[in-house]
């Protein structure tokens, strides 16, 4: 089981919409029960980051992560997904 | 005739939880979203209405009177209380303007992109509810529901163009290249912005002032947490008040609650907008994306991540509490929305050059007209929520948000028309000069492009 972590400016708006997104990729490429996606506000990662695998998210992440940090604003812009969908992939994979 | 009538108010009566359902199980149905997956999202906002009436009912019973025990014993004037953006948007949806502000929106878009009066494409459906707001109030103010969506439509147009006029300083500044930021809120402070940091160009001194607050965020950031400014402020608010330990403790964690969970609340009214969201922002963006250079826009919370956006906004949340307690004239006690005020900042950081010194001299300046704003705009959005059968907590007789509330391009439409119509035309001649103005600057770039 792979922890990802999820974060937007509030760990609500865009990051819902990254999660509904994201789980409906990664379920019919069959990932599905691989995985589990928590949301989290920018602020947060930081502090949060050495308890997950690695971190999507829409918005820049500070310095200091403890983990890998792929830039998901595609998920959101829908132009150039799938190069994004395949680090995820490569990462879920690990 | 007569039946139609009951019709409609069968259908008013329902409230905002039953109607929302229905209007997206439809909107999503059309939009070929499959029945099943419409259905869901439907009774998913739903039950976003429901429970974010639930947190705004708790935070009422035990904000309100406790607000109003620390206004009776230090003579504080602070009666309005800020409910938050999650509320202020169920509330915009939920009016009328709200029903149809979707399509309505959208319709708008395209045909400024056909006539190229802008370069957005504003995939970002959800914050739609900053215009349908701006129209709902309107429509209180004049009785008016035409007006309202006219409103609405006009601060849409603004909104579009300041999007593309801002994009270029967040391609440098945010490192966003091809976005736009179309939002409501993030907008409407980019007119005061410029203004203000042309006025610190010519003061000698002020001028030269600079700050890199990037540091303050990693030292500082926990403080900037949901849970610990709803404790914290819960916890003040309870020893001014004059409660005993029990109750002051009570408090801090009841308020600490409410932050956290208004925006699960709200996470569950977004969710339920995704599939009519991508399905709409599907449909524009195939008929869009061949033309020249365009641009995607997206909700301002991608740019909150910006360290000098969070850091102001850390240095900004205690001060804003302080300002509305001492400001004469303001009666808003600064809550739910504390939340919300890296967003003003998002637009701000570009053209200030990332300049902390004058981001945090600007964020002061308008927040303090913001507070005002929000005093001002309380009782039509007290109103608004009453129309939308939504809880008004005891004790507070008032309800406004720092969101919208204190926004001043929402603030400078709604307030237009005081004058009614007139106020519609002057809103609609400054939208359509600033229209024709882009226009003329994206005709321009597309021939200088061909050119070379």
């Amino acid at each position: 089981m792979k922890k990802i972590m999820l974060a937007c400016g509030t760990g609500i708006a865009t990051s819902t919409a990254v999660n509904v997104k994201l789980t409906k990729i990664l379920n019919d490429r069959g990932y599905e029960g691989k995985y589990k996606i928590t949301q989290f506000k920018i602020g947060e990662v930081v502090a949060n980051s050495s308890n997950y695998d690695f971190c999507v998210a829409t918005t820049q992440v500070p310095p200091g992560a403890k983990c890998p940090v792929i830039m998901g604003i595609p998920f959101l812009t829908g132009i150039a997904m799938e190069p994004v969908i395949e680090k995820i992939i490569v990462e879920l994979d690990k | 005739m007569e039946s139609i009538l009951k019709v409609f108010q069968f259908i008013q009566g329902l409230g905002p939880s039953v109607v929302m359902p229905i209007i997206l199980f439809i909107m999503g149905f059309l939009l070929k979203a499959g029945g099943g997956r419409a259905l869901r999202a439907g009774l998913t906002v739903g039950v976003g209405f429901i429970g974010l009436n639930l947190v705004i009912g708790m935070m009422g019973e035990n904000l309100g009177p406790a607000v109003q025990q620390m206004s009776e014993r230090f003579g504080l004037s602070l009666s309005i209380i800020d409910v938050g953006w999650p509320a202020a948007a169920a509330i915009a949806f939920a009016s009328r303007v709200g029903a149809i502000i979707i399509p309505v929106c959208l319709i708008v878009n395209i045909v400024m992109l056909l006539i190229n009066a802008t370069q957005t494409i504003d995939i970002d459906i959800w914050d739609y509810w900053h215009f349908a707001f701006t129209g709902a109030l309107v429509a209180i103010l004049t009785g008016n529901e035409g007006l309202g969506i006219a409103a609405a439509v006009l601060n849409e147009v603004i909104v579009l163009v300041l999007g593309d006029y801002t994009a270029p300083g967040l391609e440098k500044y945010n490192d966003l290249p091809g976005i736009s930021l179309p939002h409501g809120f993030t907008t409407a402070f980019v007119p005061g912005a410029i203004v203000l940091n042309k006025i610190i160009d010519v003061i000698p001194g002020l001028n030269k002032i600079e700050f890199d607050m990037t540091k303050m965020q990693k030292r500082f950031g926990v403080f900037g947490e949901p849970i610990l400014v709803g404790s914290v402020m819960g916890i003040i608010i309870g020893i001014v008040a004059g409660k005993d330990v029990a109750g002051v403790l009570g408090l801090g964690i009841t308020l600490g609650a409410v932050l956290v969970l208004i925006p699960k609340m709200a996470a569950l009214l977004m969710e339920g907008l995704v599939p009519i969201s991508d399905a709409a922002s599907e449909f524009i963006s195939k008929r869009f994306k061949s033309r020249g250079k365009i641009y995607i826009g997206l909700d301002s919370a991608i740019g909150i991540g910006h360290p000098t956006t969070l850091a102001v906004s850390l240095v900004l949340v205690p001060l804003t509490i302080f300002i509305a307690v001492i400001l004469p004239g303001n009666g808003v006690l600064p809550f739910a929305d504390l939340a919300v005020i890296p967003w003003m900042f998002v637009l701000i950081i570009p053209i200030v050059k990332n300049n902390g010194f004058r981001a945090l001299v600007i964020g002061f300046f308008t927040l303090l007209v913001g507070l005002w704003i929000a005093t001002d705009l309380a009782p039509m959005i007290t109103e608004a929520a009453r129309r939308a059968n939504f809880a008004i907590p005891s004790g507070a007789d008032q309800i406004s948000s720092i969101c919208d509330g204190a926004n001043p391009l929402t603030w400078a439409i709604v307030r237009l028309h005081n004058f009614g119509y007139i106020g519609t035309g002057i809103v609609a001649l400054i939208a359509a000069a600033l229209a024709v103005i882009n226009r003329t600057r994206i005709v321009k770039e597309a021939k200088a492009s061909h050119g070379a």
